[in-house]
């Protein structure tokens, strides 16, 4: 694998951001190589180090930082010390960079043409030959109707597209690298199908290496050939991805893949995940020793004392760690059994009932002329979460899926329909990002109180009971008194469990209560949101787009698109045995951490989801349906008539003219 | 971009209706007989009622606005009752020496402004940035008549160079009459031209933070190409917007400065008629004034849609 | 456990803004600012025969005992000089303060109801088409020349900025999720403005009022200097430049002395709001 003189070769990296507070190494001693055409991936967590490394290597480390030892060799050159002038021809050129957020990537005022063809002119083609090329680009990147699109702005198009015109821009100059910085994170699971298959392919056509940066395990299992793990701003491990999935060398990559909830999992309901304790490390106040070391199971002294070196275990696998280097082994991390869950005798009526709901997103403004035409986001929805019970509602964004969920605790308001909840049952609302959920003004004990004094908990009781409900989710009486900003992402969403705790709802809506968490961090949370459901005896509706977090949690699960349902029934049925084309293409285009997967059969669906402004007639769906009127013409039925929800033999309820023609990849 | 502005629409036509209805009720709101006002201290009661009558002060009020406003439409805007000549002849022989002032001034404050602004958002040296703030801090608390009045202290006085009092009409000899429109162009120009400095200075402080900035760095964009083609474009939102509110106290500012160097303009009609009652003059001056501001809001709401498809396209 | 967490928080944020105003623009601002407040308050010891005590030496230049000159009338200058600045200080540090409760309430009125909010924006639009001196031109033709004229001339004149400003920040913060948060939980609109909305909109607030105690003067000094401002023989800075500017060029430092304190008082209130400014952000 490595017979070849890397393309890139970066040794004892190092970058220091010095600020007021002292100084910050976000990245220490970090080495790995690259060959031409090879996809390496780093992964890593939040603050592990992985950004700033990919910055490091293009001379863009963000103000305060600094670049302040080691080796970046590109192609024998040092780029280190190559002075601002000289650096420039080999960004754009020699390597390209592509962002995390296609949203942000583009300058909002320039067409996506002279964004892509500015690419070449500054390295010193000409005008014309220049917008041709564009036009190239981005036909080869798959946007369509190329030559109609490319005079027209970035908010025109969609996420994905956008995506894609940056992958134009900097794969504009055939550059031989491309460093590619979460370019997955904000999109899609489709989408972001769409967007590794396009990279993939790229690589096969163009030769291009790429260096993937991602905190998903899954995308390194699907598309990289070697990884390095990184944490705490140090390499943990480094090796092929069959190597380091097979038989992983540190705890915590270790740790890391057995905590990740599976598709395939059957232990659901039956236990917990397996889980790592505490929070990744600030890299301002990074440990003496190793940095896994407070969150790591192994340790022993020496893993405080000193930062261990890398250990070679085979030819292209070599991890740090004290424990392992002396050839011990990592023993399975636990999964605790789940106590048998409660179900009361009590009242078994379903908490919430939502009956053909629609609901108008339209601003309502008046125009000139008369009112705006409704934009229902929500079409037609019914569904019921009974107590003690999880449903959980997948689909992609824009598909009505929040909105429902806002409208059920009356944030907004149905246009037609109804939402019934159990007499005297609360619901209550669990914010997907934990740090905008908790006003940064107010301490812990305020944002709690809050919740009891809505439900008339005298002032005189509210500490008492504050305290109560903080430990109930794993905090204690010492947080009390705190501001947001001094607790961890996992830690704030645990108060924000608490603070819906605290008006003692029946239901709970979740709405994606750990995708804006650290990988580690999400077991500890969804473990927690299961005992609470088991002995509370919750209803859960449970708002995701990560199916395999949604399979682990829920019994029933309800797949949206474009504001209706199209698929629901027994998490397990559903699940082994898709019957809506929409389904089936959601489970193919989820990576799975395995590299023994990566080369399964996948439907990668077409196109983006249509706007509910102007929805699709007949089956909403069709424009995307690789069963649908795009592969058979004669299917006209799907443009006529929009499909209702009916039983299918597996006892699910599928909302589709040709229910179950298309299963898990098998067209 | 029509949708845009046919949106503005009731808006725009909101303020004019509320504009004129103010300047036509205010005689009627003023202390006094308005009547009384145009016949003159020794009209007797008979000659007053005259008066009313031939105003049309004694028909309603609904359809004295209804004529009034057909007036302004029709270029009939009523007499002064201090010259005793029509208001358009009076509006008229003023309004170019006022127009002059004020397009100078605007001509100043946006490169003043902008160019100060790109300056103090672009330069890596600290120095600079903190000259450029000191001045612009002491530029913003400086009114334009006190500026006016140090520059005809200073240029009346110790350097004769350009003059400070009278005016000529760039119409008659440009030459000459760009000399007389410098200085106070200038003093009329200076302090919001600091506002809007600080405004694109900060706009591009925060619009470097963004990720396409980044992105044009990592394509390999020479740094001043980024200031100018990525960064300044889309810090100039905030600053047009502050021309286009900035241009209604131009205008009003032009009064105070027309005093100071003692040009014949309107702010000069509008001071002496608002000391003598003068209420046809003012009425017109007032949906004029309102008018224009208006006017500058929309051109540079229009500019803002030239300047961000967002807008335009919406 | 001991103290009530109100009176922490509010420890608190009286601590950031002491922080405001130590940095250099912050001290020198309201040093400046404190030091003309107290000459204001001291008129009448500087001037114990009052801003109308004439003398037969008319127009004097600046000496020793008329530091500033006299003026047509034969009166001390620095002694008028100091009643207007008084004139000044009374009207801004009524007016604004008026102005920037009302603008605020007219912005969060969208908080009730959309229909009431969507009214007091037109009527906000309304005001921002007149510029401030004709505001002024206005009710000084309506309820005649004087203190009263001024002070609603800055009121109304403020309006237009308090107001979107609020505005703004209703419509950006009630959508945040601790907002919805409150929401969810049944906390009543009045308590989500003043616990959640509030806070997060002071910041700019303030800003805008230092700012707009600029333009206060300005607006002041414009309307005297066009004669519409306080009646004579009553100073005010601006009145004083207004009659000024006749002998400018043989009475420099009757226009200068004024001049220089109207200078000073619109300084010290950008340097406070550049400070406020720099707070806020820092935070």
């Amino acid at each position: 694998m490595t017979a070849e003189a890397p393309l890139l070769r970066v040794a004892g990296l190092r970058t220091e951001f010095h600020t007021a507070e002292g100084v910050v190494r976000a990245v220490d001693d970090v080495s790995f190589d690259i060959a031409p055409g090879e996809i390496l991936g780093i992964v890593g967590e939040s603050g592990s180090g992985k950004s700033v490394t990919a910055r490091s290597i293009l001379g863009m480390v963000h103000e305060p930082g600094r670049v302040v030892a080691g080796q970046i060799s590109y192609r024998g050159r040092d780029l280190r010390t190559l002075p601002p002038k000289a650096m420039r021809p080999i960004r754009g050129r020699e390597i390209g960079l592509v962002f995390q957020d296609p949203q942000s990537a583009l300058n909002p005022v320039m067409t996506v043409r002279d964004q892509i063809s500015e690419a070449l002119t500054v390295h010193g083609m000409g005008r014309a030959a220049a917008r041709e090329r564009a036009l190239e680009l981005l036909e080869q990147v798959g946007i369509p109707d190329a030559r109609r699109r490319a005079d027209d702005y970035p908010h025109q198009f969609s996420g994905g597209m956008r995506q894609r015109v940056v992958i134009a821009i900097a794969l504009a100059n055939n550059p031989s690298l491309l460093i590619a910085d979460e370019p997955t994170t904000a999109l899609d699971v489709t989408i972001q199908a769409q967007i590794l298959r396009l990279l993939g392919r790229l690589r096969h056509e163009l030769g291009v290496a790429v260096l993937m940066i991602t905190h998903d395990m899954g995308v390194v299992a699907e598309t990289c050939d070697r990884l390095v793990v990184m944490y705490g701003g140090r390499v943990l491990e480094r090796g092929t991805v069959e190597d380091v999935f097979r038989a992983p060398k540190s705890p915590y990559t270790h740790d890391l893949l057995a905590a990740m909830p599976r598709l395939s999992s059957d232990s659901a309901g039956a236990r917990r995940l397996p889980s790592i304790p505490g929070a990744p490390p600030d890299p301002a106040h990074l440990p003496p020793g190793c940095p896994f070391e407070p969150r790591c199971r192994l340790a022993v002294d020496a893993c405080a004392e000193k930062m261990p070196s890398l250990t070679v275990f085979s030819v292209d696998h070599a991890a740090a760690c004290h424990v392992t280097a002396g050839g011990a082994s990592i023993p399975v991390l636990d999964s605790p059994p789940a106590p048998p869950r409660r179900r009361a005798e009590g009242d078994r009526r379903p908490i919430l009932e939502v009956t053909d709901l629609r609901i108008n997103v339209a601003n309502g403004r008046r125009g000139l002329w008369g009112r705006q035409d409704p934009v229902y986001a929500v079409d037609g929805v019914s569904l019921q979460v009974h107590p003690g019970e999880t449903l959980g509602l997948v689909g992609e964004s824009g598909c009505g899926k929040s909105t429902l969920a806002r409208a059920i605790v009356g944030i907004n308001e149905p246009a037609s329909g109804a939402i019934t909840v159990r007499t005297g049952g609360a619901v209550q609302y669990v914010f997907q990002d934990p740090s905008a959920s908790l006003n940064p003004r107010r301490t812990i004990r305020e944002s709690i109180d809050e919740g009891l004094e809505a439900i008339g908990v005298p002032a005189a009781e509210r500490y008492d009971e504050s305290v109560r409900l903080l430990e109930r989710v794993g905090l204690n009486a010492r947080h009390l008194e705190r501001l947001p900003y001094a607790f961890s992402g996992g830690q704030r969403q645990r108060v924000g469990i608490a603070r819906a705790l605290a008006a003692k709802p029946e239901l709970l809506v979740l709405d994606e209560p750990v995708s804006a968490l650290d990988v580690s961090i999400q077991a500890q949370i969804i473990n927690l949101l299961e005992s609470l459901r088991d002995e509370l005896d919750l209803g859960y509706l449970f708002i995701a787009h990560d199916l395999s977090v949604v399979r682990h949690l829920s019994d029933r699960i309800a797949v949206m698109y474009l504001g209706g349902i199209v698929e629901t029934g027994e998490v397990a049925t559903v699940y082994g045995d898709p019957r809506h084309p929409y389904t089936a293409a959601l489970l193919a285009s989820s990576p799975h951490p395995d590299p023994a997967a990566k080369h399964r059969e996948r439907i990668v669906l077409t196109g983006d989801l249509p706007s509910p402004k102007n929805p699709p007639s007949g089956c909403r769906f069709r424009t995307r349906c690789p069963i649908g009127p795009i592969v058979h013409s004669d299917r006209t039925i799907c443009i006529e008539q929009r499909p209702a929800l009916r039983p299918a033999p597996n006892g699910a309820h599928v909302a589709c003219h040709f229910p179950g023609e298309l299963r898990n990849g098998e067209a | 971009m029509i949708r845009f502005l046919v949106r503005r629409l009731p808006v725009i036509a909101l303020v004019l209706v509320a504009a004129s209805m103010i300047a036509f009720l205010l005689p009627r709101l003023m202390p006094g007989d308005p009547a009384a006002a145009v016949a003159g201290p020794d009209a007797t009661p008979e000659q007053i009622t005259q008066v009313r009558h031939d105003l049309g002060l004694d028909r309603p009020v609904v359809e004295q606005y209804v004529v009034w406003i057909k007036g302004l439409f029709t270029g009939d805007l009523g007499q002064s009752l201090q010259y005793r000549r029509p208001v358009a002849e009076l509006v008229g022989t003023r309004l170019e020496s006022t127009v002059e002032l004020a397009i100078a001034a605007l001509i100043f404050m946006v490169i003043i402004g902008v160019g100060i602004g790109l300056i103090a958002g672009s330069t890596r040296a600290a120095w600079l940035r903190s000259a450029i703030d000191s001045v612009n801090t002491l530029l913003l608390a400086m009114p334009g008549f006190l500026v006016g009045l140090l520059m005809v202290l200073l240029f009346g006085i110790y350097f004769r160079v350009l003059p400070t009092s009278g005016e000529v009409p760039l119409s008659e000899n440009p030459e000459i009459g760009v000399q007389y429109l410098i200085l106070p162009a200038l003093a009329l120009a200076l302090a919001p031209a600091s506002g809007i400095a600080r405004l694109v200075q900060t706009s591009m402080r925060a619009v470097r933070q963004q990720d396409f900035v980044d992105l044009a760095m990592a394509k390999g964009v020479p740094p001043r190409r980024i200031a100018t083609r990525h960064v300044l474009r889309n810090s100039l939102g905030p600053a047009l917007v502050a021309i286009g509110i900035r241009f209604g106290d131009l205008l009003a500012g032009a009064v105070v400065i027309e005093a100071i160097f003692a040009r014949n303009g309107l702010g000069q009609l509008a001071v002496s008629s608002a000391q003598t009652a003068d209420y046809p003059v003012v009425q017109v001056l007032i949906v004029g004034a309102v008018l224009i501001a208006v006017a500058a809001q929309l051109l540079t709401e229009i500019g803002l849609a030239r300047l961000d498809p967002r807008v335009r396209l919406e | 456990m001991s103290t009530p967490p109100t009176a922490k928080r509010r420890n608190q944020t009286l601590l950031r803004y002491a922080r405001a105003f130590r940095s250099p623009r912050g001290i020198i601002g309201a040093g400046t600012l404190l030091a003309l407040v107290v000459v204001a308050l001291a008129a009448p010891l500087i001037g114990p025969g009052g801003y109308d005590q004439q003398t037969s030496q008319t127009l004097v230049g600046a000496s020793g005992q008329h530091l500033f000159g006299t003026d047509e009338l034969g009166r001390d200058i620095l002694v008028r000089t100091v009643y207007g600045l008084r004139t000044d200080l009374s009207l801004i540090l009524t007016a604004v303060p008026v102005s920037l409760v009302i603008g605020t309430l007219m912005g969060l009125s969208g908080a009730v109801s959309k229909a009431l909010g969507a009214l007091t924006q037109r009527l906000l639009d309304i005001i921002l088409g007149f510029p401030g001196l004709v505001l002024g031109v206005i009710i000084v033709m309506i309820i005649g020349q004087g203190w009263w004229a001024l002070f609603f001339a800055l009121v109304f004149a403020g309006l237009p900025g308090f107001g979107r400003m609020a505005r703004a920040g209703l419509l950006s913060e009630q959508d945040r999720d601790y907002v919805l948060a409150a929401r969810v939980l049944g906390v009543s609109t009045g308590r989500r403005i003043r616990r959640h909305i509030l806070p997060n909109i002071v910041d700019p607030l303030l800003v805008q009022t230092a700012i707009f105690m600029v333009v206060a003067i300005f607006i002041e000094a414009g309307l005297s200097i066009v004669g519409l401002g306080i009646e004579p023989p009553a100073p005010s800075l601006g009145a004083m430049l207004n009659v000024g500017a006749r002998y400018a060029t043989t009475h420099p430092s009757y226009v200068l002395g004024p001049g220089m304190v109207l200078l000073l008082l619109a300084l010290s209130f950008t340097l406070l709001s550049d400070a406020l400014n720099e707070a806020a952000i820092k935070r």
